[in-house]
């Protein structure tokens, strides 16, 4: 089956065809079908060739690698490779809890009504930043980690909700009360100040 | 008009490439150069293409 990126390059290369008629021969728009033709390729097929380009960015940009790309982002990278499980990031990526090739995705996302909306609008946002603004050093995050974006998976799960620790605070955990990353839970994360004195885990070719 | 339909044609022709270079690669730089060059080549054939559609002189002999 045609994939996402071959089927916007298929668009994109009918397009250019397309149009490469009305530009040769623009005296073709004299008649209807001539308009019809110069209307389907200089604006509805362009148009649908664009989305289709878009669309299919927008779904890359969920990716690690996309995330990675920019030079700021390099150490939390790195941080995913710490060979210490009290590192939630680490311990989650290394163990596939979630899917590696969209990581930062998946625990950045918010797991709300319109947050995948939320996460790219405010994703274009650190690319404009990125590139026009100057960045926040160190970043951190907007608001304190909600609970809801943990509780999205780990919910339901047997081994979080047998668990008597979670058990006796679950009403607080979900009304978001108390952090999952309180101090003395999981509150190891990125630590990116400290990678240079961590043992780092290699993954096997 | 047939000069405005050229100009259009030429300008949606390179947004269109731009936007299928950056398609090859998966970086905030491909992206931007998407948003930015791409989108900014590509809104002004179309923007220039629709206001050809309301010039007056219509004619291929006006051109």
């Amino acid at each position: 089956m045609i994939g996402p990126q071959s089927l916007a390059f298929l668009l994109i290369g009918a397009s250019i065809l397309l149009i490469l008629v009305v530009v040769i021969r623009p005296s073709i728009t004299a008649s209807r079908e001539g308009k019809i033709v110069a209307f389907l390729a200089l604006f509805i097929v362009p148009v649908i060739a664009a989305g289709v380009g878009a669309s299919e960015h927008m779904e890359r940009s969920e990716e690690t690698k996309f995330c990675l790309s920019c030079h700021i982002m390099e150490p939390y990278g790195r941080s995913l490779y710490v060979d210490d499980a009290s590192y939630i990031p680490a311990a989650h990526f290394q163990n596939h809890r979630i899917p590696p090739e969209k990581a930062c995705y998946t625990c950045h996302t918010d797991y709300a009504m319109f947050g995948t909306v939320h996460a790219k609008l405010e994703g274009l946002h650190h690319v404009y930043v990125y590139w026009f603004g100057t960045p926040m050093r160190p970043i951190h995050l907007y608001q304190p980690y909600n609970n809801r974006e943990c509780l999205h998976c780990h919910s339901g799960a047997r081994s979080f909700e047998e668990s008597p620790t979670h058990t006796a605070m679950m009403g607080d955990l979900r009304s978001n009360k108390l952090s999952c990353a309180s101090s003395g839970c999981h509150d190891t994360f990125h630590n990116v100040d400290k990678l240079d004195h961590v043992k780092s885990w290699k993954p096997a070719e | 008009m047939l000069r405005k339909l050229r100009i259009s044609g030429i300008l949606l022709i390179l947004g269109l490439v731009v936007e299928a270079l950056s398609l090859c690669w998966n970086t905030t730089l491909s992206f931007m150069s998407f948003v930015v060059v791409g989108g900014l080549l590509f809104g002004a054939g179309i923007l220039l293409f629709l206001y050809s559609l309301l010039s007056p002189s219509t004619s291929p002999s006006n051109s």
